[in-house]
């Protein structure tokens, strides 16, 4: 008698199984996607440079004719980047680090300046940093500064700041504020709060922040293309134009000569690699720093 | 009532928007006694423990009205140090929140704020809390290790600890031992009752038995008004109002 409704009920739990099954395929299918790119990338670069590379790429600064093909590396280019980097990053931090802590321990969540802070937050991060090369190349046409580390820091400051001022906020969000309220009940201050506790609960989640950033600043070329130069020498003052790895790869991958475009591969193949020791170092770090840490 | 009072509200009302939760309440909380708050859910009983030391104004979108009176002086008047006040009361909240640090700097912490650096003088008050909380026994030998490693239990004995040595005059808990197993429970009941002779003891719960075991007086809230406050013998007991006698006799949740 009952077997009508105990028929139906069946058939639509079959439908539910297919249903299921089709949409964890395209997500495997998905996910497969992602990791083969990554692969695919490493691979195909890593092979193309695989001529070039060699230990002179690394210790060597470009000889004379090197963009001919003869003796030397882009020693000169790994250093530029790394100054540039870390002098961007810690530009911005100085930056954004007061602005998240004011904007998330100060300001009144809804209140006009909170919005309108974040919403330049949200447009900066939205720019395009050949804007921002653009823009810092005016400031230096303004000022008859010429093309230097310090222009390319200032200007690579820029592309990092919101990224940097956005991954703080959300992991500073992310506090519960019930940490805050047993901290204030205490009787300290919010800037006590701030810098004590809250810091604290998220330093793992700021030194992430930092790291990406910097994973960021590393590979522009836009920022640093009119603003920071090209040298084959090693920079020793910020008011020197500095080489960077990014340039160092446009200009040999514009090179006629194969030996060259090779090289352009193999310090694509150096960046890439810098990226990734970042990443894993934020990784095990980010573990390592989280032991105090309340869920 | 010959009881002294160095903590009185007068005439508090909370909005919350344009949701009035604390309607007019006046009250006296009796010096070295354990008072305790009882009312259903959304009564307004967390609402009234957090205006007493403030907590209240972090939140958005609250107004406060009418006056807390500590030692003579009303905090809500403008130009009170918030932070002061804040040092004279200790609260243990629902979950306990231990900070993200070791067990020794969480209850160094107030200290701490108060310029102390001596490390053996630290050392001394460490010690000190952790036994007045009677926590000492079981962390003495871990006093480095992240607080957030103890139990539950524990971490809300930490709490009461960190608050201790801030040496406030008041505690407040907000049902402190709702997230505790009943052992652990105990274990904070037995510690507040040995605090009170020098404490004024403020607790919101809403387990009756424990109301029963801890409390010197009750305050029962029903809709954001105080309803009925005395000496636990006789709100618990013969209340006065039907209303209190219909929450203790379980009518009403
Ligand atoms: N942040 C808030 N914003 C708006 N309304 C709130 C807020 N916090 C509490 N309320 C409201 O205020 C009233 C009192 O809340 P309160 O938390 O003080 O109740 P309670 O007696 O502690 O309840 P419970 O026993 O469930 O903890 C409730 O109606 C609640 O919905
Ligand atoms: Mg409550």
């Amino acid at each position: 008698m009952n077997n009508e409704p105990e028929r139906g009920i069946q058939r639509k739990l079959r439908k539910r199984l297919r249903v299921e099954s089709f949409f964890k395929l395209l997500m495997a299918a998905s996910t497969w996607l992602v990791l083969a790119s990554l692969v695919l990338i490493l691979a195909i670069i890593l092979w193309k440079s695989l001529p070039a590379l060699k230990l002179s790429m690394i210790t060597r600064n470009p000889g004379s004719g090197y963009y001919l093909g003869r003796e030397g590396g882009i020693l000169n280019a790994i250093l530029g980047s790394l100054q540039v980097v870390f002098g961007a990053t810690l530009l911005a931090l100085a930056i954004a680090l007061p602005a998240v802590v004011f904007l998330t321990s100060y300001l009144r969540q809804k209140s006009w300046l909170a919005e309108l802070i974040r919403f330049s937050l949200d447009v900066l991060w939205g720019i395009p940093s050949i804007v921002y090369g653009a823009f810092g190349f005016l400031i230096m046409i303004t000022f008859h500064l010429r093309a230097s580390l310090l222009a390319g820091m200032i200007t690579v400051a820029m592309v990092e700041l919101p990224i940097l001022s956005r991954a703080l906020e959300e992991t500073i969000r992310l506090v519960p504020s019930d940490l805050k309220e047993a901290t204030y009940s205490l009787g300290a201050s919010r800037w006590q709060t701030a810098t004590r506790v809250v810091l604290r609960q998220v330093f793992p989640g700021l030194v992430t922040a930092v790291l990406m950033a910097m994973g960021r600043g590393l590979g522009d070329a836009a920022a640093v293309l009119f603003t920071a130069g090209y040298t084959d020498k090693i920079t020793t003052s910020l008011l020197q134009p500095v080489a960077t790895l990014p340039l160092a790869i446009f200009f040999q991958l514009n090179s006629p000569f194969p030996e060259v475009q090779q090289r352009a591969y193999a310090s694509a193949a150096i960046l890439t690699v810098l990226v990734l020791f970042i990443s894993l170092a934020s990784r095990r770090l980010s573990r390592r720093l989280g032991r105090h840490k309340i869920s | 009532m010959n009881q002294t009072s160095r903590l009185r509200v007068e005439n508090l009302n909370v909005f919350y928007g344009q949701n009035h939760v604390l309607k007019n309440i006046s009250l006296s909380l009796p010096d070295n006694r354990i008072t305790v708050i009882i009312g259903p859910s959304g009564c307004g009983k967390t609402t009234l423990l957090r205006s007493l030391n403030r907590l209240l104004d972090e939140q958005e979108g609250v107004r406060v009205e009418g006056r807390v009176f500590l030692d003579g002086q009303d905090i809500y008047q403008p130009g009170v140090d918030i932070t002061l006040v804040r040092k004279r009361m200790g609260l243990l909240s629902q979950k306990p929140q231990v900070l993200p640090m070791s067990i020794y700097d969480n209850v160094a912490f107030g200290p701490r704020l108060l310029g102390l650096r001596d490390r053996r003088h630290l050392d001394d008050l460490v010690e000190k809390y952790l036994r007045l909380a009677g926590l000492w026994e079981e962390v003495k030998g871990r006093l480095q290790e992240p607080a957030s490693r103890l139990s539950i239990g524990q971490q809300q004995r930490l709490c009461l600890a960190r608050g201790l040595a801030v040496e406030p005059e008041v505690i407040l808990g907000d049902e402190p031992t709702s997230a505790l197993d009943p052992q652990s429970s105990r274990n904070v009941e037995t510690q507040l009752l040995n605090l009170k002779e020098n404490y004024t003891i403020v607790l919101v719960t809403h387990i009756l038995r424990q109301a029963r075991r801890l409390a010197d007086y009750v305050a029962f809230l029903y809709f954001g008004e105080l309803i009925e406050f005395g000496p636990a013998s006789e709100v618990l007991i013969s209340p006065r109002d039907s209303r209190t006698r219909a929450y203790i006799t379980g009518e009403i949740s």
